[in-house]
């Protein structure tokens, strides 16, 4: 095959895609509108239009090619992120952008780090089993199912034996083999201490899956994979739903949801180079992440909803958590060479499950975790307060420091939420604000976290130097759950208010979970297509 | 450009460009551009900032303030947004210039000298002030600037844009863009034979 296949599909009609939208395939009669081409956004689009289904897709970020946009660099890839401003607030103002936010075809799956990690069945009853938070209104036995589809859809790499929850292995496609010296150097630490670490389970092709290339181990992750080894809904889900009639427009920022007399969700308003179109559909799926989704929600009030669509319980914007994400720095006299290999190759959840000799409740995951020059000067500049001669000194001896990252549960709380500003964007719309503040017993959990992973550095030899104050990855904003006076959408992400409107995305999450979110949102995703397929097929929507 | 001393006194990142992608290429390779004129510093706003540059990352080379300084007048130039912003911070632009302004009122006030003429001890010790917010800064029209933000944001981008530049990489060992290459040899002790090679000398401490 000589055409790029990415490339082909920006050009999906016929090998033009026309820049005026007065040409699109399906203007008046689509069965389903999804806003948000990202992780979610793509594998809803791909199942629902190869079930037969009219399916356009608007996205506001671009229709990235790899090979053209993508570059081996830190600095030019931060417009992977989102980048608009969004005001922030709280004891722990939140990084936005590229830390947490993606944008353009793919999401945040274009600039993630692949790390594949379903989560365990305690993580869907912290109110049951923890007296805090609340309960999922699903369990983990109705994710299953979509975990394991996902994994083979995609080609999970890991290893044979996964020794945590109830997921025990094996994975679809083998574990990476070599692991970068840093991973290494975890693993040893972790076995001098009695602890049980894995190679990682990866959505990064260990052989050549799908026609697509295994990893070079080039290590830019974050930056885009350049030679597609990485799944992402750029590379997977999106040019299969293309190809089975899927429409999407990007650039497409949508601004409003417009519902009919009867209440129902009707059409959505975008914005493409300053004009505002229409999308008609009759079945609307906001897959916007977790600050868009408030955001558009609570700017579309209107008429009978002046609190913003889907509102009623008040909860719209609120729970919103991200995963405490500090990374601690050790030195050692043998070279380490962060920047070598996927970022991620090696993971212990030896921490995850809640114990009462810890005081503290829920838990943890580590990795080890690489990096380049500018996120670890950034970061013990910035965040650690490390500049001048010292980060001269630490800086000199880049290639002399291991690395390991925290993904800490952080637990929901209705003060960290997303509202509305004062201040308009280009759209005229109000520039969403992000409060957050950690709680009591995030907190005692991050420390418990610090002190392993020094722990597991010195075991390994080396000598922790620095501890960076960060957090990872977003979730909550429209949560689910079966009482309509707490929750935004059902089990089936089915909003409470509006039947026909769906939330699909790291927005319905109802805690954050001990592990990276990504394959919680994927299996959410799957299952929300064939519900959605379902409940048009029974005419019930 | 003179080299700082580190592990890696002869590895070149570029000696590499041929295996790079060409808009790789072409992104890293503007970083050595000359300067060119600026469009949004002014000469005065430019002196302080490669003061303070120089002390925040303690490398006072002239050709590598060069670029941090292109960077931030680019970023001045950029309507993108800044992704996040705390509540009651001004805008990049207003704070980075309210801050010079600001900074170089409180040297006049203190040392009766403005900023770029204070020695480095008296330069650091401000920055320190910034950083630990004991100072309170004003613009021009009088709106209060933020110290802490205000020292953080300008952190971020000198620290950035200086780790990004390849002369940085080559003394620190980063083999940098490796696409399409890749790596072979991950583990404990090795490398490929195109990455940097430690010498024998070691950083001064
Ligand atoms: C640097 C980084 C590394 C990560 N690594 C990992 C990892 O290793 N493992 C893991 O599990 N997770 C990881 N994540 C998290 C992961 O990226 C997210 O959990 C995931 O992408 C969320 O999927 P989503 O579908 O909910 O939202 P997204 O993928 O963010 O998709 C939302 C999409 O909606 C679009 N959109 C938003 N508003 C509008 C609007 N109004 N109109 C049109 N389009 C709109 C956005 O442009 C975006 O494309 C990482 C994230 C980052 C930032
Ligand atoms: S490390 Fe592998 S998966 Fe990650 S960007 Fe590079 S080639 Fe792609």
């Amino acid at each position: 095959m000589s055409q790029d296949p990415i490339q082909h599909n920006i050009c999906h009609y016929d090998g033009h895609r026309y820049d005026d939208l007065d040409h699109r395939k399906y203007a008046t009669d689509a069965d389903v509108v999804i806003v948000g081409a990202g992780t979610a956004g793509g594998i809803i689009a791909y199942e629902l239009a190869r079930s037969g289904l009219k399916v356009v897709v608007i996205e506001a970020g671009p229709f990235w090619n790899p090979q053209s946009d993508f570059a081996s660099d830190e600095l030019a890839m931060a417009t992977l992120g989102w980048q608009d401003t969004r005001l922030t607030d709280g004891q722990n103002p939140l990084r936005m952008g590229h830390n947490n936010s993606g944008r353009g075809i793919g999401g945040g799956s274009a600039h993630w780090t692949g790390v594949c990690l379903r989560f365990h069945e305690s993580d869907f009853e912290m109110r049951s089993r923890d007296g805090i938070g609340e309960d999922w209104p699903i369990s983990y036995a109705d994710l299953e199912p979509y975990y394991r589809y996902i994994e083979k859809q995609i080609g999970v790499s890991g290893p044979k034996h996964f020794p945590w929850g109830s997921f025990q292995g094996p994975y679809p496609m083998p574990e990476r083999d070599p692991i970068s010296a840093n991973s290494e150097v975890f693993r040893i630490g972790c076995e001098r201490l009695g602890l049980k670490s894995v190679v990682t389970p990866l959505a990064i092709n260990s052989a050549p899956f799908d026609g697509r290339p295994p990893c070079t181990n080039r290590g830019f992750c974050n930056q885009g994979c350049m030679p597609n080894a990485k799944y992402s809904g750029l590379v997977h889900h999106v040019p299969k739903a293309i190809e089975a009639g899927a429409e999407f427009l990007t650039d497409c920022m949508v601004t409003q949801i417009e519902l009919d007399e009867k209440g129902r969700a009707k059409s959505v308003i975008f914005n493409y180079k300053g004009v505002e179109y229409r999308q008609r559909g009759r079945v609307i799926v906001l897959a916007s992440f977790v600050v868009e989704t408030p955001r558009l929600l609570l700017a579309s009030a209107q008429n009978g909803h002046p609190d913003g669509l889907c509102n009623s319980s008040g909860t719209v914007g609120r729970y919103i958590m991200p995963h405490s994400s500090h990374d601690v720095y050790g030195r050692f006299e043998h070279e380490i060479r962060l920047y070598k290999g996927t970022p991620v190759m090696a993971t212990t959840q030896e921490f995850y499950e809640t114990r009462h000799d810890r005081g503290f409740l829920r838990g943890y995951t580590l990795h080890a975790h690489g990096s380049r020059p500018v996120a670890m000067a950034k970061g013990l500049a910035v965040q650690a307060g490390v500049w001048g001669r010292r980060l001269r000194d630490a800086m000199v001896h880049y290639n002399h420091y291991g690395r390991i990252t925290l993904v800490g549960e952080v637990l929901p709380d209705a003060a960290n939420r997303v509202t509305l500003s004062d201040e308009r964007d280009e759209y005229g719309l109000p520039v969403p604000k992000v409060t957050f503040s950690y709680g009591d017993n995030d907190r005692k959990l991050i420390d418990h976290a610090v002190h392993m992973m020094k722990e597991i550095l010195t075991a390994a030899g080396g000598t922790p130097e620095f501890v960076v104050p960060d957090t990872a990855h977003l979730s909550g904003g429209a949560r689910m759950g079966d009482d309509p006076e707490t929750s935004v959408v059902n089990h089936h992400c089915q909003t409470h208010d509006i039947p026909n409107l769906f939330i699909c995305s790291a927005a319905v999450f109802v805690t954050s979970g001990g592990g990276n979110p990504t394959h919680t949102v994927m299996a959410l995703a799957a299952r929300t297509a064939d519900t959605i397929q379902d409940l048009l097929k029974r005419q019930d929507l | 450009m003179e080299r700082i001393k580190s592990y890696y006194q002869d590895f070149n990142v570029f000696a590499n460009e041929d295996h790079w992608d060409d808009h790789t290429r072409e992104i890293v390779r503007k970083r050595l551009e000359p300067t060119g004129s600026l469009q949004k510093l002014t000469g005065e706003q430019v002196d302080m900032l490669r003061n303070i540059a120089s002390l925040l990352l303690d490398d006072g080379r002239s050709s590598l303030l060069d670029w941090v300084i292109k960077h931030i007048d680019n970023k001045l130039q950029s309507d993108i947004g800044e992704a996040q912003r705390k509540v009651g911070v001004p805008p990049f632009a207003t704070l980075l210039k309210g801050g010079l302004y600001a900074l170089n009122e409180l040297a006049q006030g203190e040392n009766g000298s403005p900023f770029t003429a204070l020695t480095p001890e008296q330069q650091t010790s401000l920055l320190v002030a910034l950083e630990n917010n004991t100072v309170t800064l004003t613009a021009e029209d009088g709106q209060p600037i933020p110290p802490k933000d205000f020292f953080n944001n300008l952190l971020s981008e000198v620290v950035s844009a200086h780790y990004s530049h390849p002369q940085v990489w080559s003394e620190i060992g980063y083999a940098g863009p490796a696409y399409p290459r890749g790596y072979v040899r991950l583990e404990v002790g090795l490398s490929d034979p195109w990455e940097a090679r430690m010498s024998k000398e070691g950083p001064e401490r």
